[in-house]
């Protein structure tokens, strides 16, 4: 039987680069073979993938003043 | 991210008045975009003050050349390069490199060290902690890994179209995300590390 060698530090550096893209080349099975044996590894995985959903989730909200400095800036305010 | 639905059609209707003179309707396409590039300038300038003036530039750039837009790329996306390149001028006019502490090489040395991260997404709103975490660890990126982090990632563009709007390459584009990915999540693996050590978050 054939071993397949990937090392954790491939493993990282092929999530980050490929974390949201289709995931169906040989090597990335290799990757998911990895993932589900790898307690480390798919920790990793899953940190990466939280790191970007947080800042997907920070959202900040325009105050009212904002809104209105920036219709007054373009001499929109009347459209308020 | 913008969405791309059924409101284009209403947004092309409003680029077409507004680029008849129409002020109502480019007062309407303001107010689509405003909050999208203001969490897009606040994430890249890290600061109020400065993301406001980005957004107030940005528009008047939209305001002043509507009559321009050929409809050829997407107002969003012609609207997210000219914000990127507004902070990437003030990041260069304040000299904010010098600040960083970002290493170029940081992808040759993940941190591995599994960590228990008791935060979730959906905390976000409530957890005035995390927020400060995660402006913490977006601050030390260089301005050009943070806008292609946030258009790729947050955004949630294509690499392609980012490459267009930073004029980068695919590859450039690729590094650049992967750089920037593995750098936050070993900051932020830092910060929850210290917080979990002082029972903090």
């Amino acid at each position: 039987m054939k071993i397949k060698k990937i090392t954790c530090k491939e493993v990282a550096d092929y999530i980050c680069e490929t974390l949201g893209e289709n995931l169906n080349s040989p090597k990335c099975k290799d990757i998911k073979d990895h993932l589900e044996h790898c307690e480390i590894c798919n920790s990793y995985y899953k940190s990466v993938q939280e790191t970007v959903q947080m800042y997907k989730q920070y959202k900040i909200k325009v105050s009212d003043d904002c809104h209105s400095r920036l219709m007054k800036y373009l001499d929109l305010a009347e459209f308020e | 991210m913008i969405e791309n639905t059924s409101n284009d059609i209403e947004e092309s209707e409003l680029i077409a008045k507004a680029q008849k003179g129409d002020r109502k309707s480019l007062s309407d396409l303001v107010k689509m975009y405003e909050s999208t590039i203001f969490n897009f300038a606040f994430k890249i300038c890290r600061n109020h003050e400065r993301a406001e003036h980005v957004v107030q530039e940005t528009f008047f750039s939209m305001v002043k050349s509507i009559s321009q837009f050929s409809g050829n790329s997407k107002l969003s996306t012609w609207l997210y390069t000219v914000v990127s390149n507004h902070c990437l001028m003030l990041a260069r006019g304040e000299k904010r490199r010098e600040k960083t502490f970002f290493n170029e090489d940081i992808s040759d040395s993940p941190n591995y060290t599994p960590t228990e991260w008791k935060n979730h997404p959906d905390e976000i709103a409530e957890n005035e902690e995390l927020r400060i975490a995660l402006d913490k660890a977006i601050s030390k990126l260089p301005e050009d890994y943070k806008i292609v982090f946030m258009l790729r990632d947050v955004e949630g563009l294509s690499t392609k179209e980012t490459a267009d709007i930073v004029e980068l390459t695919i590859p450039a584009v690729k590094s650049r995300l992967h750089r920037a990915r593995a750098f936050l999540r070993d900051e932020l693996n830092k910060i929850f590390s210290d917080e979990n050590k002082k029972n903090y978050l």
